[in-house]
């Protein structure tokens, strides 16, 4: 599939330089810096405040700088625990999820099975019902089984918002192997398992690692179930975020978000490649 | 990529393989089956029968599984016929908050992917066309919403549009008295772009990219325009993609909490907002079940349209 960096059409045709594309690049300068202030903004605002002493309206930078928010985060306890959490669940949520779907997602990608349209579609309704509304239905469930503030029952719940990561993308990674080098393999005397350990593995690798990483941010992003089910025995980062908000100065916060960033930044950084690269686009589209 | 369905049956015909034996191939459709059901049970136990549960619920059904949240909650109106009442949406829908809120989720949604559809189309064609640095920078700051955790996203976009955020503070400079777009839908309406863009943007310009440039230079030597090639070359071509990305941009939009929580008004707002308040904070799950099924609804059909383009997309691939 394209990449994103892909050779442009039109490349090769340079138009001398005359009133027309003059106006056209200071459009296409204009929307990009728009672009800048629209996206990187807020972020940026956010990350100064952090390091914000006093900041008097309007000035666009603070009186005074200080890192004494950071301390307050350190030594807060609640805080503390928040953080714990959410390190124990995010990975705990993608090994589970990783047990239970890939071998779905091979199963999607390899095999013709009775109903696999059926299923397909069906893992779909995760995403097709709205979040909220699929967690006040389950906490009905969740009282008669007795899940409500258990660590069981936020791992369903975080895990439920993987599954269409886990099975969708490395299905389509599994189905992207060419099956002609598998067969190869076959013939030159390899066993089944030897084929899938050194020949589908490895060239699917890079869609089930985007997976993992969507399926880690989910987990660890995942705010509205987790207060719902959790809250207030379980406490994860983000759903410390929403008493955080309201509870302490912006600047703690503020502290917090970069906190609570650091991983999804970190983990995309090393996925940007694959992401970029058609992983993720290409596990969307049922087939 | 179109390894699916078709290959191995092509397969089978050209080069009959050694041990393809037909019991073998209904044990392999077994062992498909079977190590395709974990996720699916999952999600029959813990999706698809608490809907039902909380659709019995939200017609008054309140026996069984449901006693406790029947209890529990107030203003449950409870059927006397077995088939149900629909009591409980009709106090719904002759509630002028929640009608006013069901139409402003509606707008939201249209206005926010109309706008994030417009950009990564925008993006994309750019991408396409004309690339260079400026192409690659515009994509790469589009997926920079992809790293950040929505419930940051959202404060971050509510302290830059408040009061003394920083587009205020900057126009304030220049002496101009900016609106306060905090806790206002327009806030909302922006933060489901910027959370949405990324998505949308890898989908459309994946789609994009695929399309063979020989067509496009083809169209060209034709005597077509840019728009021209546009509209009737390229996003023909890229139709499925477009469609996937505009259906999914729009049922996060429509279902959504975090953003419209934090950076709304408290009232009206949309109706993610409402059935958390409905459920917690009034205690009256079952009007909670039925905002939850009106949403599904409007989901449902922009899923259908997702479902449609899939298979279209797959039936075309069948025939290549």
């Amino acid at each position: 599939m394209a990449v994103a960096t892909g050779s442009p059409a039109a490349s090769r045709t340079r138009r001398p330089l005359t009133l027309d594309a003059i106006v056209r690049n200071v459009l296409v300068g204009l929307f990009v810096a728009l672009m800048v202030v629209f996206i990187l903004g807020p972020l940026l605002w956010l990350g100064v405040r952090a390091f914000a002493g006093t900041w008097t309206y309007p000035n666009l930078l603070p009186d005074d700088w200080t890192l004494r928010w950071w301390q307050v985060v350190v030594n807060d306890g609640a805080l503390g625990i928040a953080v714990q959490n959410s390190l124990f669940f995010a990975p705990v949520t993608v090994l589970v999820s990783a047990v239970i779907c890939l071998p779905a997602a091979y199963a999607f990608a390899r095999f013709d099975f009775p109903g696999r349209r059926f299923f397909l579609i069906s893992l779909f309704a995760t995403n097709a019902f709205p979040k909220m509304g699929l967690f006040v239905t389950l906490a009905a469930l969740f009282y008669a089984l007795n899940l409500m503030n258990t660590v069981l029952g936020i791992l369903v719940v975080h895990v439920l918002g993987t599954v269409v990561f886990m099975t969708w993308i490395p299905a389509a990674a599994f189905a992207a192997v060419p099956r002609n080098l598998e067969e190869a393999a076959r013939d030159a005397g390899a066993s089944k398992l030897r084929v899938f350990t050194s020949v589908t593995l490895p060239m699917a690798l890079p869609g089930i690692i985007v997976a993992a990483v969507m399926s880690f941010l989910a987990s660890f992003d995942e705010a509205q179930g987790t207060y719902l089910v959790g809250a207030p025995a379980f406490m994860t980062m983000p759903t410390q975020m929403y008493s955080l908000v309201l509870n302490y100065p912006t600047q703690v916060a503020a502290v917090f978000s970069i906190l609570l960033a650091i991983p999804s930044v970190a983990l995309m950084l090393a996925a940007h490649k694959h992401i970029l690269g058609g992983q993720l686009a290409e596990g969307f589209q049922i087939k | 990529m179109t390894t699916t369905l078709q290959k191995p049956a092509e397969l089978q015909k050209t080069v009959p393989p050694a041990g393809a034996t037909r019991p073998k191939r209904l044990g392999q459709r077994a062992v498909g089956f079977f190590m395709a059901l974990p996720p699916i049970l999952l999600i029959a136990i813990f999706v698809g029968f608490p809907i039902v549960l909380a659709f019995g619920f939200s017609i008054g059904l309140t026996g069984g599984l449901n006693h406790t949240i029947a209890t529990i909650g107030q203003n449950v109106h409870e059927a006397e016929a077995w088939w149900g009442t629909f009591a409980a949406y009709q106090e719904m829908f002759t509630n002028k908050r929640f009608l006013g809120d069901l139409l402003l989720t509606v707008i939201v949604t249209v206005v926010s992917t109309a706008t994030v559809i417009f950009l990564a189309m925008g993006i994309g064609l750019y991408l396409k066309l004309k690339g260079g640095r400026m192409a690659r920078l515009l994509s790469g700051l589009a997926i920079v919403p992809l790293f950040i955790p929505v419930v940051i996203a959202s404060w971050a976009i509510l302290t830059f549009y408040s009061g003394t955020g920083f587009l205020r503070s900057v126009f304030a400079l220049v002496g101009v008295d900016f609106p306060v777009w905090a806790f206002t839908m327009v806030t909302v309406i922006i933060g489901s772009v910027w959370t949405s863009l990324p998505f949308a943007v890898l989908m459309v310009s994946s789609g994009l990219q695929s399309v063979p440039n020989a067509m496009i230079e083809a169209a060209r030597d034709a005597g077509a325009g840019t728009l021209r090639t546009i509209v009737s070359v390229i996003v023909p071509m890229a139709a499925v993609p477009i469609i996937i990305a505009t259906t999914f941009t729009a049922i996060g939009i429509v279902g959504s909490f975090t953003v419209p929580y934090f950076t709304g008004p408290n009232s009206p707002n949309m109706l993610g907002v409402d059935m958390s308040n409905y459920f917690s904070s009034f205690n009256q799950p079952q009007q909670s079940a039925v905002m939850a099924f009106t949403v599904f609804l409007i989901a449902s059909g922009i899923a259908a349209l997702y479902v449609w383009a899939n298979f279209r997309s797959a039936k075309e691939q069948g025939k290549v």
